[in-house]
Parts: structure tokens; C-alpha cells; sequence
């Protein structure tokens, strides 16, 4: 991941042109690499429409979709983060620690505790839980999250910077109240949760896909009508509002808007920690002064980030296969160290 | 009558910051508002630009009631300048300025040549035209004050509310930032009022002074008045006397120093 911070300070064409060949490799390395081991021409004749149906399948339905899924999840973390950042005005907010992941986790605990009473109350096995609720149940607890961090923020008037250590102590709690609630049982549903919570794409279908792209195609939407809002975000509500922004209205849209984006990648993927506070950072160093260009790179790089650290995953620990999530983990610290010792 | 206000009283938990507050302002008149620290100036400035909601008493801006109106429309009518404020550090002069534009363009309207012109001249009445891509952060204090100006002057609005534009300027920027409020009521007909905290500069710039002391009005009026009364004495707890240096001139307040 670090492969793209340049040493120095190369021209912004320069560094641009060596980010998207990377990005362009990493997509293609993700298709064409993995456990399975498919020679590389037959990938490329799947790609074209032809192929064994083994092939096929391997391709188009498991890693293709699995690839997108990462794609979309990376954005969405990266842009909830960038948003957090620039409406509380504190460089370390990040969906995975203001209480929306976890939210997101108490949620879907609470679910898998009733649900196995509710559907089969005999049955333990992984096959009889309701997965396919997971990701709805997870994007409706980190919204709620999200929706309670809200109400305490401006019943009790916090400023903007409040907000996110109020998140955190939100987060805290909710989490708390996951594991308290996990410690009590045993068994399947222990390893749905485990897998879930460490934030993975394994087995991750064109359902996810469907399930997230609503969410990507609306808030990706909405930021261009919201650009001069978030602009004057950046600023105290007293200067906002001396120049006429809605203050509270605008904060609450583009607040909710990064609550369903991270949200909904919550519950799909899990809580893939540190793309939301790493790739906004990320992209500012690279873009510099072309303050136009942290959102596309934001968007860029939280694609990359996360299909290349599901590639490494995938790749390093072959059949037991690392999660995305303690990948972005491991690499996410150095990087936001050599950041922070870069940013003045 | 642009901007007035009746009755007006706010409070902070049980302190009562701001006490019955009435005021009206001219079009075009430069109007000074002093008094010791914590007398409630940014109180009552913040409370006429609609950014606190007062207990008691209510604001009008040209005849309307500012509670109903939109922060837009507001930020159209009146522009207000709050006491060292802060931007995003890697801001540059020009994206600041063009903050001011906001009440104009919206969310959504592109911005038409009337909207750079404003941007222009707001720049070149602070003398800021040749540092409009300067990063905020590599301004010296005087500087940054000026873009702060610039910005509300982008505004465009009739109305303009300054806390303490002068504080932390060295003498020099502080008379420019005077003559630019001079400028700007007698060739633009901008009605404005300043908190400010020299009493000369008070004295000499404004058409009328407001002296609050506690949250109430003590004085409104002729600053030549103002001298007769002997208030300054006695609000500030200094000794001194108003003198006048050329006969015709404002009066001028001599400080006396105790040096033992």
C-alpha cells in the first residue's frame, strides 16, 4: 500500500499516472490470482465469453463478484470517512470507531441471538441461519447508531469536534454489549459472527453486490449537490452560518448520508477497519492543493486499498485465507503513521 | 430602517448576557459598540446577526422579523464577521472569499460574472488581490484578517456586523481596516456596526456610539455626547480626559497613568 506514496515530490501527472497503473494492475491481479489455480488464458477466455464452465464459475461467480463487492465496500468506507473528517472537523473520525461498525455488530448479534429461537429453534448448523439478513439487519444498526450519536449531539449542543469522542463512547458501549451478549453462547453462531466481525469478503455474491450498489449509486449522487455544503462544513458553525449555510440541516444530510454509506458496507462485509480514516488522509497527500481531486482519489484509492488487501489475503494464506480486515489492520498502522509524520 | 432590535435579552445558564437590548441603525451609518470585556458586545452583535436565538425581544432586518427568514436570505441582507475566526488550514484567500458567495449561488447555481466581479472587488478593496492564491496559513496576521473582511465583503449585503476587527492588527492595518469601513458606508451606503475596543478609534470613526456595560445600554449616540457624560471614566475604571487636539475635531481621551 505504500507503493504509491512517493518519495520526494514528483510531479501530481507523475504521481497520478503511477497510482492508476497500480490500480489497474491490483484489479487485474485480482481476478487473474488465486487459491484456485486457473491458468491465465483461460481467465482471459472466460473474460471474453468463453471458457471451461469450471472456469466460469470459478470467475464469474465467485471471484468477480467478490472483487466488486470489495470495490464497493473500499468506496463507501473511504467516502464516509472523508465526509466524518470534513463535517466534525477532526481528522480521526472513521466510521469503524464513531459507533456505526459497531452498531452494525450489536445488531447483527442481537439477530443471530433471536433468530435461531425464532427460525429453528433445534438447529446449530451454519446452513439454517438466516444469512441472507445479515447484511439489511447490520446497515439498520449502524444507521440507528449513527441516528443516536445524532440526537445526543444536538440535544446536549456538542460542537462538531465532540461529536466523534461522543461516537466513540457510543461505539464502546454497543460494542461492550455485543460481546457480552456473544460470551453467553457457543457453537455456528459464533463463527458467523467471528468471520463477519473480523470484516471478510469470503463468499461474498452478486447479492452483496446488488445489496450495496443502491447505497453507492445514491450517496456518490448526492455529493456533487452537496459540495458547497461540505465546503462550508469544514468551517465553525458560526462562520457557516454567518454565510448563510443551513448549518444543522446540511450537517445532518451529509452525517446520515456517511452513515448509510458505512453502514451498508458494514453489513455486507463487516467492519473493515481503517479505509474510512487512512484513504482520505491518503488522498489529500496526494492530491496536494488540488483540493478537486481528494474526492476522486478518495474514491479511487478506497477501491484499490481494499481489493489489494483482499488479494494479499487471499494469496498469503491460501485455503485458510487472512480477512480483509486484520490485512487493513496490519497495514493500515504504518501507513497512517507515515502519513502523520508527513502531514505538517 | 436595515437592522433594529427591541427588548432584546439573552442569557447564559443564569447569567444574564445581554439585558433588554434595544438598538436601531440608519442606512449608511457607521455605528460603534463598546465596552470592557464580557459587557455582551459579540453577545449583542450575535444576537442582531440571527446567530443566537434570543430569550426575549425580537430582531428586525428592514422591517422584517429576522426569526422567519431563511439563513440565505439572511446571510444576503447582512454580512457578520465573528471575533478570530477559524477556516480549514489548507485553504487559499480566493476559496475563502468565494465563501461569501454562498448565499448568492446556493448549492446549485454555477457562478455567473456578477458573482467573480463581487469576488474581485472584495479582493481589491483589502488589498488582497495580489496574494488571492496564497494559502490562509502562510498569511501574516493582518493578512488573514483582511481575507476575513474580504470575505464578508463578497457578501455583498447592505448590513455589516464586525467583532473587533482591529484586535491583533498593528496600527497601520488597523486604520486601513477603519478607512475600508469608511469607504464602504459613505461610497456604498453599507450600514455598519463594530464592537471595538479603542475609544478614540471609536470616537472618530462612528456616526453614533452604543457603550454597553453588564449586558445594558448605558449610552447611544453623538459620540461628541458621549464625552460630556463621563461615562468612559466610570465604566472602564481608568482616570482621564477628553480633550480636542484641533479645535472642530472629535473629542480625544486622554488616559491618565497611575506611575508611582
Amino acid at each position: 500500500m505504500s507503493i504509491s506514496m512517493p518519495t520526494g515530490r514528483p510531479s501530481l501527472f507523475g504521481s497520478l499516472t503511477v497510482l492508476s497503473v497500480f490500480i489497474v494492475g491490483a484489479f487485474l491481479a485480482a481476478v487473474f490470482l488465486g487459491v484456485a489455480d486457473i491458468p491465465a488464458a483461460d481467465v482471459a477466455a472466460v473474460l471474453t465469453g468463453n471458457g471451461s464452465s469450471e472456469a466460469r464459475s470459478i470467475i464469474l461467480d465467485i471471484r468477480l463478484p467478490r472483487i466488486v463487492t470489495g470495490i464497493l465496500a473500499g468506496i463507501h468506507f473511504a467516502v464516509a470517512g472523508l465526509l466524518l473528517q470534513t463535517i466534525t472537523r477532526n481528522p480521526l473520525a472513521d466510521p469503524s470507531i464513531m459507533g456505526i461498525s459497531q452498531g452494525a455488530t450489536l445488531a447483527v448479534t442481537v439477530f443471530l441471538l433471536f433468530t435461531v429461537y425464532i427460525f429453528d429453534p433445534g438447529s446449530n448448523t451454519l446452513s439454517a441461519l438466516p444469512l441472507a439478513w445479515l447484511p439489511a439487519i447490520g446497515t439498520l444498526g449502524g444507521i440507528a447508531a449513527g441516528g443516536l450519536i445524532y440526537l445526543l449531539a444536538f440535544r446536549l449542543d456538542l460542537g462538531p469536534l465532540r461529536i466523534t469522542l461522543c461516537g466513540i463512547a457510543i461505539g464502546a458501549v454497543l460494542h461492550a454489549a455485543a460481546i457480552g451478549l456473544i460470551a453467553g453462547w457457543g457453537s455456528a453462531r459464533i463463527e458467523i459472527l467471528l468471520e463477519w466481525l473480523s470484516g471478510s469478503l469470503y463468499a461474498r455474491s452478486w447479492t452483496h453486490v446488488l445489496f450495496l450498489l443502491p447505497f453507492t449509486v445514491i450517496g456518490l449522487a448526492a455529493l456533487p449537490a452537496l459540495q458547497r455544503s461540505i465546503d462550508l462544513l469544514r468551517f465553525d458553525p458560526t462562520v457557516a452560518r454567518s454565510f448563510g449555510l443551513a448549518y444543522r440541516r446540511q450537517f445532518s444530510i451529509v452525517l446520515f448520508l456517511s452513515c448509510g454509506l458505512a453502514a451498508s458496507a458494514v453489513g455486507a462485509v463487516g467492519p473493515i477497519i481503517f479505509v474510512g480514516l487512512v484513504v482520505p488522509h491518503l488522498a489529500r497527500f496526494l492530491a496536494r492543493r488540488h483540493f478537486s481531486l481528494v474526492l476522486p482519489l478518495t474514491i479511487a484509492l478506497g477501491a484499490f486499498i481494499v481489493t489489494l488487501g483482499d488479494l494479499l489475503g487471499r494469496l498469503l494464506g491460501q485455503a485458510e485465507e487472512i480477512p480483509i480486515g486484520v490485512i487493513t489492520a496490519i497495514f493500515g498502522v504504518p501507513v497512517l503513521i507515515a502519513l502523520l509524520r508527513k502531514i505538517p | 430602517m436595515p437592522l433594529s432590535c427591541s427588548q432584546l435579552s439573552v442569557f447564559y445558564g443564569r447569567r444574564k448576557a445581554l439585558n433588554s437590548f434595544n438598538l436601531d441603525l440608519k442606512a449608511g451609518e457607521i455605528r460603534a459598540l463598546i465596552g470592557p470585556n464580557g459587557s455582551g458586545k459579540s453577545t449583542a452583535l450575535q444576537a442582531l446577526a440571527g446567530l443566537i436565538a434570543p430569550h426575549e425581544g425580537h430582531v428586525e432586518i428592514n422591517g422584517k422579523p429576522a426569526k422567519v427568514m431563511s439563513r440565505r436570505n439572511l446571510a444576503k441582507q447582512l454580512a457578520f464577521l465573528p471575533q478570530q475566526p477559524s477556516a480549514p488550514d489548507e485553504m487559499t484567500v480566493e476559496q475563502l472569499v468565494r465563501q461569501g458567495r454562498y448565499p448568492h449561488v446556493g448549492l446549485f447555481r454555477s457562478y455567473n460574472d456578477h458573482d467573480e466581479r463581487a469576488i474581485e472587488w472584495a479582493l481589491e478593496s483589502t488589498g488582497l488581490a495580489g496574494l488571492a492564491d496564497r494559502s490562509l496559513l502562510e498569511l501574516s496576521g493582518g493578512e488573514r484578517q483582511r481575507a476575513w473582511i474580504s470575505a464578508a465583503l463578497a457578501q455583498e449585503a447592505q448590513i455589516l456586523l464586525l467583532d473587533e476587527p482591529t484586535s491583533f492588527l498593528d496600527i497601520g492595518f488597523q486604520v486601513e481596516v477603519l478607512n475600508l469601513v469608511h469607504r464602504l458606508s459613505r461610497e456604498r451606503g453599507v450600514t455598519i456596526i463594530m464592537a471595538i475596543h479603542d475609544i478614540n478609534q471609536a470616537i472618530s470613526i462612528s456616526d453614533r456610539v452604543s457603550l454597553l456595560e453588564k449586558g445594558q445600554l448605558l449610552f447611544d449616540g453623538d459620540p461628541d455626547m458621549l464625552a460630556e457624560t463621563g461615562l468612559i471614566e466610570k465604566v472602564f475604571r481608568v482616570n482621564g480626559n477628553f480633550v480636542r487636539i484641533t479645535p472642530g475635531s472629535r473629542p480625544h481621551f486622554d488616559i491618565e497613568l497611575t506611575r508611582s
